[in-house]
């Protein structure tokens, strides 16, 4: 069993009293924030980490049974925490990552002082009188599908994949990395992703919460936020002008300056 | 001659060709993409891609295609489906490359989409034949964990019963010593002596039987073949066994083993004693049976002659099946495995057992390689 730091693959920067996680989603790796964490360098540490499964998490490390569930996600994020001996840490979470921020605070409080959760929902399929925006069938339909997009994973691939991460040589051949992963642990994650229900964790976020929310996203609607922003006692919204599920690539300016008003 | 016509290159090209602003609105559909959807350009251009995707193809397109075209520039060869007028599903594969100015922000994006139905519908069955290939593995180790498990306590089973079995024959045959040393009459020592030939008798039948069991349910016969040790003394004690459990009868051994024979001794004992005791059951009293063994240039041969009725012809077919039993008095009766056996070890070394039967002598021959 590799250590922590080796088996989420985490990368500590920058320097300052706290210390800011960003934590991805569902899709691709930590390289998410690549236009979003260096701007905090200067005045915070910054640790970007690739969930179990992802980008260059150790996939040995991957149990089906422990990620069948958000918890477990949440478990490995207050390890790292642990690890990195943080206290009064801020946590931004993108997408799924933002509920497994909110059980992770809860699980270990005092480790996070601050959350901001990036497009989140507390549940994406609709639910007596709930919109959460997806019907369970669409969920088993996007489950299907993904299998016809294993992104060149094939089984001669994972391995200079798994083990070779950084050899320059291998570059051509890891094209689309940052969003590749072996495609039964991308269903499964799909699957705890999309099914999950976390509507009555978020009363229980006794920290200071920013939700941002994009003003056009068909994965978490301005509605879902709205959700989210009512059930977290205490929590602000900010709507951004961007549009898509992830204003961290494609708005990251407008992030940025947003969360510099909360952090 | 004119240039190139570009626009027709575009709108007319082998590929449908849509490109996004910035803002992943759509800008412009060549002719081809509008011809395979039935959309019509003016319904198209200014919405969202996602409103022509399917679910997971909007799911998709947001978590994986746009943020690596933010991050890598371009996405290659990936599945995607859009939606028809009709609503139906339009699977395709795509490339897509993402301009961007100096200072590396988005413009828009372009992607080129090959209609990829009859590829999808491959590519699924692939995967469909390898799920079942992984579940028919899976109920095939299932199935072989089982069966070992079986064998496993098959042969324990045989281990404890061949030890059940003999322990209370070796306490009757010590008792029949014991008694055979204080009994005065020829009547007593002919009772003691019986005693003896049923339990060489009832052990040789136990053998056979555990060794049918795991012949037939697992490890087949075993063997442990040394040349090195003399096989002669082997089969006199066997000879002297039957000698002494069948009083009253001749026995000629006629042994001529000058050379090394790689046996397993124990084995070609027990072959023997299979063929002896045969020849003693079915044989006539009046006449001895004979027993020779010698070896020849590279190869051993043993055989056992007695005199009496010869073996019915239709017999002769079944002689070396298992459970066959030829006429015998009742007491006599053996559970039809000896030959079986016998055939069975002579197979082991690699050799054969033979038959011949006329009303003169009915011989059983087994020839070995003897290295």
């Amino acid at each position: 069993m590799s250590g922590v730091i080796e088996r989420n693959n985490v990368n500590v920067r920058g320097a300052g009293d706290r210390a800011i996680v960003f934590g991805h989603g569902f899709g691709c790796d930590q390289n998410m924030w690549r236009f979003v964490a260096p701007a905090f360098e200067k005045d915070f540490e910054t640790v970007t980490f690739d969930q179990v499964g992802a980008g260059g998490s150790d996939l040995a490390a991957y149990d089906k049974s422990k990620y069948s569930s958000l918890s477990g996600y949440a478990d490995d994020l207050v390890e790292i925490g642990r690890e990195l001996e943080l206290e009064d840490a801020i946590f931004v979470g993108h997408s799924v990552s933002g509920m497994i921020g909110v059980l992770a605070a809860q699980k270990a409080p005092g480790m996070f002082g601050k959350l901001v959760l990036v497009g989140p929902s507390a549940r994406y399929i609709d639910d007596d009188g709930y919109v959460g925006g997806f019907s369970a069938a669409q969920i088993e339909e996007l489950l299907r599908f993904l299998e016809s997009n294993h992104m060149g994973w094939s089984t001669q691939m994972a391995p200079a994949i798994m083990g070779n991460p950084d050899r320059p040589e291998l570059g051509e051949e890891l094209t689309n990395s940052f969003c590749r992963t072996d495609p039964e642990i991308a269903k499964a994650f799909a699957r705890v992703t999309f099914t999950s229900d976390n509507r009555k964790d978020l009363a229980g976020v006794a920290i200071p919460t920013l939700i941002l929310q994009c003003k056009e996203d068909i994965i978490a609607s301005l509605e879902v936020g709205e959700f989210v922003n009512r059930n977290i006692p205490g929590s602000r919204m900010i709507v951004l002008d961007a549009t898509g599920h992830c204003p961290n690539l494609s708005a990251p300016k407008e992030v940025v300056a947003a969360m510099r008003t909360f952090v | 001659m004119a240039g190139p016509d570009f626009d027709d290159m575009i709108e007319n090209a082998p590929c449908g060709y849509i490109t996004l602003r910035a803002d992943t609105r759509i800008e412009h559909v060549n002719r081809t993409f509008l011809a395979w959807s039935g959309h019509a350009a003016d319904r198209m251009v200014g919405k969202r891609l996602s409103d022509f995707l399917t679910f997971p193809g909007r799911i998709y397109f947001e978590t994986h295609i746009a943020p690596l075209l933010r991050m890598q520039g371009f996405f290659n060869e990936f599945a995607i489906d859009m939606l028809t007028a009709a609503g139906d599903p339009l699977q395709t594969i795509a490339n897509a490359i993402e301009r961007r100015d100096s200072d590396g922000n988005a413009l828009g994006i372009r992607i080129a989409l090959i209609k990829a139905t009859d590829r999808r519908r491959y590519e699924m069955e692939l995967l469909s034949a390898k799920d079942l290939a992984v579940t028919a593995e899976k109920a095939t180790q299932e199935l072989l964990r089982l069966e070992n498990e079986t064998s496993q306590f098959r042969e324990q089973f045989i281990a404890v019963l061949g030890h059940d079995l003999r322990n209370p024959l070796a306490s009757i045959s010590a008792g029949a010593r014991i008694l055979d040393r204080t009994v005065q009459s020829e009547q007593e020592h002919r009772v003691t002596a019986m005693l003896q030939s049923t339990v060489i008798r009832m052990s040789a039948m136990i053998d056979n039987v555990l060794d049918f069991a795991r012949g037939r349910l697992g490890g087949g016969i075993t063997q442990q073949r040394d040349a090195r040790r003399p096989l002669q003394p082997e089969l006199e004690q066997v000879v002297d066994e039957l000698r002494m459990g069948s009083p009253g009868r001749e026995i000629l051994a006629d042994f001529a083993i000058d050379r090394p024979v790689n046996c397993d001794r124990t084995r070609v004992g027990q072959l023997l004693s299979n063929l002896l005791g045969n020849a003693l059951t079915h044989g006539t009293s009046a006449q001895p049976v004979v027993v020779h063994a010698e070896t020849h240039d590279g190869s051993f041969e043993l055989w056992v002659a007695n005199a009496g009725e010869p073996i019915p012809e239709v017999a002769m077919e079944k002689l070396f099946e298992p459970f066959f039993r030829g006429e015998a008095r009742a007491s006599r009766q053996g559970l039809g495995l000896g030959l079986y056996i016998a055939s069975q070890i002579a197979k082991a070394h690699d050799g054969y057992l033979t038959v011949s039967s006329s009303p003169k002598e009915t011989r059983f021959t087994f020839t070995m390689p003897s290295n």
